[in-house]
């Protein structure tokens, strides 16, 4: 059986005509899809909405595909935006994804001998995403474990035609739905079906010092240390035995940020803040980016009755570094802690909400100030 | 949960309760850029599989770089976990929460000046009052706190482990000269409720020396429990040991032969574990029989954890047994004919056990007449069957001559058994089943 492993490609691959190239860029991929993807990026959901809505309306996209690429845009600047019902709306106006009409075979005289769907992934990933959002955990569990299916059927046939880069794709396609179903059962604090969803993936060769130390948290959290440490142990194992060549996803930095947050959360239960703040000002030297440290820091600092400067380290890290650590958790530890640091509160809290709503992108959930 | 103070005071208490932080956790809307600009079928055509995925690297996340202006990361997936939304990002308690007995209440207490101007010789006390006591958590008048600037704060961290149910009031008073110099008071009161967190049900069974005790737990808060402990305290004279069943599924070892235990999680809101405890006197003799008549069996203690090992701890009054547990005299069947045949007579071989410390009987043997329903079994020959006196401890056998008069399913009811020299009637026998056929 295939494991988690990259596959070099031994065949050469088939020549390109460097003026045809249909490859060449992202506008070669669907239209202006570099403007799009810029706009994501900056959170400029927004401007995503006009501009699907422009170009539908000039009549702008003249390929399937790119209808279903625009389609995916705009069903994901929705959900951004927490348009939840009319996100899902845009998505049932698809009907069925399994439709012929999404078929690159359907339309020889544009796609050649191209075959196989055209719907993007994301769209079947939203599809599954959107029922949490809007009540329906069930039916959303529902979803994600049909969409489990779907692929693992897609993993046998792409094999079976020896489609090996289709394999690689819809495997990582595996990971990323398994991961969103740890995540829900997560939130509802199942936690027995979390530890088995991940010890499936570490007993089948999927070996990623990340998910490993999750699953350390998870065990911190339902109050198995020894396990923890176990878990804690084998990352740091896999750090040292990680050859220079290694294709992990981490680099070198966030490897060994990695091992220091473990470490600091361990102390962190323990009540040992003091040794918990050193693990993290370690990851913070390395990478002031390292939004997870820096919030973490802050919070020992108060269980340290350090208020002052629990709320320093959040405010000096939304300075520096605002793009990261702007986010709606850091938010929310900060206005707790000017709730608790100041009696008049909410002229401090006021100056941080006018400064999140110049700064944040469209999608940022501003309610979380408590202003 | 404050009452406001009477007065304009410089300063204030504020109040956070600080339990341990909890983990966010948040499925987000992450792609990976393949999942997005093109098909999902895309990479069965050799051509795109091969040019494609320079393309696309290039678009992945892989920027951790804070010089980088974007809001990638809440876009695209840098790593595959991201998908989770569990990052480890810690989040402050966001509210009081309920508080239980057995847990330890602990809680940041900042005093603010929120005036211009300074205040000195500040002295703080911090006292928790219940229905039965006050207990001191924090008195500065040793290591005085000494002067506030304006805009400033003192700030200091009270625990205390909870050890009493019902209505608790922390008090945080100040003294301290104002600006005028005039000497303030200022008291703050913060309540709260203590509540029970578990609730244990026992029931107590006994099979001959065996007493088996059975105890329920169950959850009666708002978050998960995890099971760190139960410990069961045997009264003395008793000894305990905890059955358990044999594991449904046989410990699951990783590839590292990392052995996983499952953990106990009883759920919130009604969430029960059950435990089973099976019991034997541990001194022979008169002690034992005084074990036995004392019922008293022993208590459990429980120690707990909830949020990120936020732990608990509690201990149960006296588990007592059913007084009626021990029985002077038992009567024990230890042999029925295969084949009864209707009207015919057949031999039933008891044993009667004499559980006292003292010789009972001589006895006197009879099927009662006063049942509900009609007898179908029934002595033969003689209604009524002496038998001699048993030493203490001891047991006797004996054979009952039957006759059953009816055919199918009968039974052998209402067998007594009668002290002559106590004159005391046992009733020791639950009703035995025959099946009667026909020649």
């Amino acid at each position: 059986s295939l494991g988690f492993v990259v596959v070099a490609l031994d065949e050469p691959s088939p020549t390109i005509d460097p003026l045809t190239n249909q490859f060449g860029s992202l506008n070669d991929l669907s239209h202006e899809l570099a403007s799009l993807q810029d706009l994501a990026m900056r959170g400029s959901w927004r401007s995503i909405l006009d501009k699907v809505s422009r170009a539908r309306s000039l009549d702008l996209l003249t390929k399937p595909d790119d209808h279903l690429i625009y389609l995916s845009y705009n069903v994901l600047a929705l959900t951004k935006l927490r348009r939840f019902s009319d996100a899902s709306n845009e998505l049932d106006s698809l009907h069925d994804f399994n439709s012929h009409h999404y078929k690159y075979e359907t339309y020889p005289k544009l796609y050649h001998t191209r075959s196989g769907s055209m719907v993007p992934f994301s769209l079947r990933f939203i599809h599954a995403q959107l029922p949490f959002k809007l009540g329906n955990r069930q039916e959303g569990l529902d979803c994600f474990y049909l969409l489990l299916n779907f692929i693992r059927q897609k993993i046998k046939d792409k094999g079976i035609h020896s489609l090996q880069e289709s394999v690689k794709i819809w495997r990582k396609r595996e990971v990323f739905v398994l991961h969103c179903l740890i995540g829900h059962h997560l939130g509802a604090k199942e936690f027995n079906v979390c530890l088995d969803l991940i010890r499936h993936l570490i007993n089948h060769d999927y070996l990623d010092p990340v998910l490993v130390s999750k699953l350390g948290y998870i065990q911190m959290q339902i109050g198995d240390f020894e396990g923890a440490k176990g878990s804690f142990h084998r990352v740091e194992t896999m750090l040292n035995e990680r050859k220079n060549d290694d294709s992990s996803a981490l680099s070198e930095v966030e490897f060994r940020n990695l091992v220091n947050r473990n470490k600091a959360l361990v102390f962190l239960v323990g009540k040992d803040y003091v040794s918990a703040v050193r693990e993290y000002e370690e990851c913070m030297e390395r990478d002031p980016a390292d939004v997870v440290a820096v919030n973490n820091k802050a919070l020992c600092l108060m269980y340290l009755r350090d208020l002052s400067d629990s709320i320093k380290v959040l405010e000096n890290s939304l300075e520096r570094v605002p793009t990261v650590a702007l986010n709606e958790t850091l938010a929310v530890n900060l206005c707790s802690m000017y709730e608790l640091a100041y009696v008049n509160h909410s002229e401090i809290k006021r100056t941080l909400s006018n400064w999140i709503a110049r700064v944040a992108p469209d999608d940022f959930d501003a309610s979380c100030t408590r202003v | 949960m404050s009452t406001t103070p009477q007065g304009i005071h410089s300063l204030a208490f504020r109040v956070m309760r600080l339990c341990k932080p909890s983990f966010h956790v948040e499925p987000p809307f992450r792609l990976d850029p393949s999942d997005l600009f093109v098909g999902e079928d895309i990479f069965d055509d050799p051509l795109a599989a091969s040019n494609l995925s320079s393309l696309l690297s290039s678009h992945v996340n892989k920027s951790t770089d804070s010089s980088d202006m974007t809001f990638a990361n809440r876009f695209l997936l840098h790593h595959p976990s991201d998908a989770m939304g569990f990052s480890g990002l810690l989040v402050l308690p966001q509210s009081f929460g309920a508080i239980y007995l057995g847990e330890t209440f602990c809680s940041y207490i900042s005093i603010n000046n929120s005036s211009n101007f300074e205040v000195k010789d500040v002295i703080i006390k911090a006292e928790i009052q219940t229905e039965r006591e006050r207990i001191l958590l924090l008195d500065t008048s040793k290591s005085p706190v000494g002067t506030i600037h304006a805009g400033g704060h003192y700030d200091f961290i009270v625990e205390h482990d909870v050890k009493e149910l019902g209505a608790y009031t922390m008090v945080c008073t100040a003294l301290y000269n104002d600006g005028d110099g005039e000497r303030k008071y200022l008291p703050q009161f913060f309540k709260f409720v203590v509540a029970n967190p578990l609730s244990v049900r026992t029931k107590v069974r006994t099979v001959k020396e065996t007493t088996y005790l059975e105890a329920c737990i169950e959850n009666h808060t708002k978050s998960n429990l995890y099971v760190d402990q139960v410990e069961f305290e045997p009264a003395p004279y008793w000894t305990a040991k905890i059955l358990k069943a044999d594991e449904l599924y046989p410990a699951d070892n990783l590839s590292t032969g990392e052995i996983v235990k499952p953990p106990i999680i009883v759920r919130s809101g009604g969430g029960i574990h059950n435990y089973l405890y099976q019991m034997k006197i541990s001194s022979p003799g008169s002690e034992q029989v005084k074990a036995k008549r004392s019922s008293i069996l022993g208590k459990l203690q429980i120690s707990w954890r909830t949020n990120l090992g936020e732990p608990g701890r509690l201990q149960t009054q006296q588990i007592l047994g059913t007084p009626s547990s021990c029985k002077e005299i038992e009567l024990q069947v230890l042999g029925i004919p295969s084949l009864i045949i209707l009207d015919k007579p057949f031999s039933v071989h008891l044993n009667l056990t004499n559980h006292t410390d003292r010789e009972l009987g001589p006895f006197e043997v009879w099927l009662s007449k006063n049942s509900a329903h009609e007898k179908f079994v029934m002595f033969n020959g003689l209604q009524t069957m002496a038998l001699p006196a048993v030493e203490a401890f001891g047991s006797t056998d004996f054979h009952l001559n039957l006759v059953a008069t009816k055919l199918g399913v009968q039974r052998i009811s209402g067998l007594i058994v009668f002290d002559t020299i106590e004159k005391k009637t046992f009733e020791p026998l639950a009703d035995v089943e025959i099946f009667v056929e026909s020649d």
